[in-house]
């Protein structure tokens, strides 16, 4: 009934097809960041940036379309939020205000500028989103600036709110951001005021929910705490991302969860799943950082 | 598929254009929460009316491009949609169907497929995280998404291919509907 011929062909078409496929996702994983297909990846990524870019330009306008239209439908229930989180803010910025004060002295008498914290150790790069991975399972976007911006592999990226990742591939114009609902994604975080440190997780397909796996089951955690980053140092290793950059809130302690599996649960505060304009935390020339302590210009 | 190198430029950039349109557009675009998947739709339609040869071809170039566009883990999505290609294309040199609304049933399926064996090969590959159930929404809603636009897709990328297309499924369809019979007796079948 079939031509053989034509079955023969159709087979090895598939097997062909396949194998590469195999051969491919074997020899990505077998060979180090700065291998052949990584490279190749890297290029042909510089190559599709300016067309990218340019198409999420001209496509922003239908997206914004969609958008508006998602929004109405939410700003209803937004708006009764906000006004509560308007009411804490206030409260909570009279507090802040007092505390920068005391801060204020107090760092003339603690010298914590050796230690290169968020914001002082930094400085941002603003950059735009110019494409995103298509599915949940490589959480991922890329930025319009590259290593010709000062921007480096493992840098912190933050968002309106805190943070949403960091970078993990770098072209002369382009970056890719890894963000905290990636599958591979882990970063050091600490509860505060409690002081509670742990490990951020994502739930990969959840942007709006983070796992916290506590470190230290002793210390208590409750709801409506913020988490930061721990952005600890030692000896040998230091954490990628500096200490004190927001990550969300703490909005969900179940009390048999913690006692069982140390975890809680987090809202980030940047918007994961819609954000257009992100800022790279690079590093700070280490004179100009001495400058900006010591308060003259480099 | 009659393959002369004007398919290959016709496929090749309708390929280029649903990368390019996914990642810039399509997938910053939610709706509902989820967003529709052009690549797999785009795959798809041409392997329907390329047939399975064609089909994985197709498949295993369109994910080699967006593995290369979104920095993913290289030979994943093409695996997934070279075995996408030559299924569509199967079903179609077997089945050969050609009813108007069999797109948004090729389109729905496809990417179902899309979606539930990608899955699978991200788990098999490196997911060491905790996955929520919210990922079966994020499914469901592209399978629906890409439904409900497969039909305009398959209309447009049907006109792109026709100057290199060998059989139409929908001209076939045509044909075999059989002659209207209006008019006067004597003149049933003239087609006046």
């Amino acid at each position: 009934m079939f031509d053989k011929k034509v079955v023969r062909r159709r087979r090895a078409a598939l097997a062909i097809f396949v194998a590469l496929s195999i051969a491919l996702l074997t020899a990505y994983f077998g060979e180090s960041g700065g291998g052949l297909l990584h490279a190749f990846q890297r290029g042909a990524q510089e190559a599709f940036a300016p067309v990218e870019s340019g198409a999420s330009r001209a496509l922003k306008p239908a997206r914004d379309l969609f958008g508006w239209v998602g929004d109405t439908f939410d700003a209803k229930g937004d708006n009764k939020a906000l006004k509560a989180e308007v009411e804490r803010l206030r409260s909570d910025l009279a507090r802040a205000e007092t505390g920068q004060r005391d801060a204020s002295q107090l760092r003339q008498l603690v010298d914590l500028g050796r230690g290169d914290g968020f914001p002082e150790g930094t400085r941002p790069v603003a950059a735009r989103v110019i494409a995103r991975a298509p599915t949940v399972w490589y959480s991922s976007v890329k930025i319009d600036k590259g290593s010709g911006d000062g921007i480096r592999v493992d840098q912190p990226v933050i968002a309106a709110g805190g943070l949403v990742g960091k970078i993990t591939g770098v072209t002369g114009g382009t970056a890719e951001v890894r963000l905290l609902t990636d599958a591979s994604s882990a970063v050091t975080a600490q509860v505060m005021p409690a002081g509670a440190s742990g490990v951020v997780r994502p739930q990969v397909g959840d942007p709006g929910d983070l796992l916290l796996d506590l470190i230290e089951g002793d210390r208590r955690v409750t709801k409506d705490t913020t988490v930061v980053t721990s952005g600890f140092t030692s000896s040998k290793i230091e954490s990628l991302f500096p200490r004190g950059i927001p990550i969300g809130r703490v909005t969900k302690v179940d009390l048999d969860e913690l006692e069982q599996y140390q975890r809680v649960h987090i809202t980030p505060f940047a918007d994961l799943r819609r954000f257009d304009i992100v800022q790279v935390l690079t590093r700070r020339p280490a004179g100009e950082q001495a400058a900006a302590l010591t308060g003259t210009t480099p | 598929m009659i393959l002369a190198p004007s398919a290959f430029i016709r496929v090749g950039f309708l390929l280029l254009l649903a990368v390019i349109l996914q990642v810039s557009g399509a997938s910053e675009t939610a709706v509902f929460g989820g967003h529709a998947d052009l690549v797999v739709l785009t795959v798809a339609a041409v392997s329907y009316y390329g047939g399975s040869i064609t089909g994985c071809a197709t498949g295993f170039a369109a994910g080699l491009l967006l593995d290369l566009a979104t920095g993913a883990t290289m030979g994943a999505s093409s695996l997934v949609l070279t075995a996408v290609g030559y299924g569509v294309g199967r079903l179609r040199e077997v089945r050969d169907p050609s009813h108007g609304l069999m797109p948004v049933v090729v389109g729905g399926g496809a990417t179902a497929g899309w979606v539930v064996t990608f899955a699978a090969v991200s788990f098999m590959l490196d997911v060491g995280a905790r996955v929520s159930p919210l990922v079966i929404r994020d499914m469901v809603l592209t399978v629906l998404l890409n439904a409900l636009i497969s039909l305009p897709v398959f209309m447009l990328i049907r006109r792109l291919l026709r100057p290199s297309l060998a059989v139409d499924p929908q001209e076939l369809g045509r044909r075999r509907r059989p002659p209207r019979e209006t008019g006067p007796l004597g003149l049933r079948g003239l087609e006046i």
